[in-house]
């Protein structure tokens, strides 16, 4: 008796937008001009093809999603190690680890902008106090701009994946270790035959995790560089959102959104595969 | 001592002042805000940077000159409150009816919205609001966000209502009560708790929420996360009032972060939409 009402506005508030976005990308629809919306079946599937910018901005978030499942991963476990045995203030230390991933994105982003700052920032200065006197511009090097954009998005959430690791290495059975120590087992070789094997499970949670929002990341990149320089940090949802809300093609940006959320769903999908055959 | 004894103790030392180094690394961009906030001009344009100095309270008053920076501060508070509050009165019936009944289903409808990303549904939303003329109005706002808190309060409360032994639902309905009685009487006070958690992880989610309101607020109606773009110019960045704006921001929602600590990934895990 509560189930109807209740799914009825889960139905309304997910599920209407959805197909209304379905609908508009069937139709050449813009927002600027009085033309009526037309149908085009799947025209504007077909035009994202020749979109030069949409592929350029599909491969480019493809690189920044690799670059950072490569980075989150090994480093969400490894805080997850340095924090596995207790020690004094170990519980302070998880506790801090939550800030990174609740403090608002945008604020963050910009502070960020402002470390990153080639002439005043602290980041530049920390480089100079290594012996590296002239660092890249980061964010305004076209080749540093989506590696920076990578290290701001680890720096919000490799401390998430270092606490489902941590949750995983508490979860871990004593025996076998105890088994290995006694046989003579280094740490390397229990580290690399005993918990990666046994963490696997829980690395592909986090990695599932940090690939959906990785596929999708948009916020830091608006705030922080707004695709630039050029377009050389224009992920596909910044694309999406500029094609659809900025120059109002809403049509072909639903097209966008939909080939989006089918990668988004894909890769997970493949994930999970991947996981079942292992 | 044996020298193996030793030297494990010597590792797990050094294990731990690396955790140390690393947090404290991670806290550095906190650090600098807050230290940043209270810089006067000619500090934050000193090269070296600097740790000490004579703070100031310019920024914040500079900050809060401008009348139109407590309204965003009350617009934020509005979009995030409301978005909680419908998105727990609808939430928590439809959690209480999946942890009962079959959920499976709807535990892939909602995995499904947790992989779509914003912008599929705030293409729809916003053209859908220009014809209902809604765009710039608190109610757009609100029911945009409905579209991240109501699956977070959905997921997390099926996990609380889980664990109210059904037998307790069972005598009330026995004793003649209703389901919405029972639902109300029961299971809402024993899940208090459960619920303040996901309230929380909610107006989090709202308050730090970027590219719905971008879209969907005006000027009047902007919250805090839009209204501190306005610090960075395309020539010029007001540093000091930036790093002000930022903090507080950032700190109301690191306290209530603090308080539900133990929820906090499995919030992330479930709810965000994230772009």
């Amino acid at each position: 008796m509560l189930l109807a009402p209740a799914l009825a506005a889960i139905v309304a508030v997910m599920g209407f937008p959805l197909v209304y976005l379905l609908y508009m990308s069937l139709h050449k629809w813009s927002l600027i001009g009085t033309a009526a919306p037309a149908f085009v079946g799947f025209g504007n599937f077909a035009a994202l093809a020749d979109d030069d910018r949409f592929v350029q901005s599909l491969l480019r978030t493809l690189y920044f999603t690799a670059l950072g499942l490569a980075t989150n991963l090994p480093a969400g476990l490894g805080i997850a190690l340095l924090l596995n045995r207790e020690f004094f203030g170990r519980g302070l230390l998880r506790a801090l680890l939550i800030f990174p991933m609740v403090a608002t994105p945008v604020a963050m982003g910009l502070v960020w902008v402002v470390m990153l700052d080639p002439s005043l920032g602290i980041v530049h200065y920390l480089f100079g106090l290594i012996g590296i006197a002239s660092p890249p511009l980061w964010l305004s090097d076209t080749n540093w701009v989506i590696p920076t954009l990578v290290f701001v998005d680890a720096w919000m959430w490799t401390p998430m994946v270092a606490l489902i690791c941590s949750a995983g290495l508490a979860a871990l059975p004593v025996e076998p270790f105890e088994a290995a120590i006694v046989d003579g087992a280094s740490a390397w070789q229990r580290f690399r035959y005993l918990t990666l094997p046994l963490m696997m499970p829980m690395l592909v949670v986090a990695a599932m995790l940090r690939l959906m929002d990785l596929l999708k990341v948009i916020d830091i990149v608006y705030v922080m560089t707004e695709g630039g320089p050029g377009h050389a940090s224009e992920t596909i949802n910044l694309y999406n959102y500029l094609v659809a809300l900025s120059y109002g093609k809403v049509g072909y940006g639903a097209a966008v959104a939909l080939v989006l959320f089918a990668l988004v769903l894909l890769a997970t999908l493949a994930l999970i595969r991947l996981r079942r055959a292992a | 001592m044996t020298r193996g004894a030793r030297l494990r103790r010597l590792g797990r030392a050094g294990r731990a002042v690396a955790a140390w180094l690393v947090v404290f690394a991670l806290m550095l961009p906190f650090v600098w805000m807050v230290l940043g906030s209270f810089k006067s001009a000619r500090d934050f344009l000193s090269y070296p940077p600097v740790w000490l100095f004579r703070p100031t309270l310019d920024n914040y008053a500079e900050v809060f000159a401008d009348n139109a920076f407590p309204r965003y501060v009350l617009n934020s508070t509005i979009v995030a409150a409301g978005a909680t509050a419908i998105g727990l009165v609808l939430g928590v019936p439809a959690a209480h009816a999946l942890a009962r009944w079959r959920r499976n289903a709807i535990g892939v409808v909602l995995l499904a919205a947790r992989m779509a990303p914003g912008i599929a549904f705030l293409i729809p939303l916003f053209v859908a609001c220009l014809e209902l003329h809604l765009v710039g109005g608190y109610t757009s706002l609100i029911a945009s966000h409905l579209i991240f808190t109501l699956p977070l309060a959905v997921w997390m409360m099926v996990g609380f209502i889980e664990a109210v032994p059904v037998e307790l639902e069972q005598a009330a309905l026995i004793d003649g009560c209703s389901v919405l009685g029972a639902l109300l009487r029961i299971v809402v006070p024993l899940t208090r708790q459960g619920i303040a958690a996901t309230a929380i992880l909610a107006f989090i989610a709202s308050w730090n929420n970027f590219l719905f309101a971008l879209v969907l607020s005006n000027d009047a109606t902007k919250t805090l996360p839009v209204a501190v773009l306005g610090y960075i110019g395309y020539n010029s960045i007001q540093w000091g009032p930036l790093m002000a704006a930022a903090s507080v921001i950032t700190l109301p929602v690191m306290v209530l972060a603090l308080c539900v600590q133990r929820y906090i990934v499995r919030g992330l895990v479930s709810g965000a939409v994230t772009g």
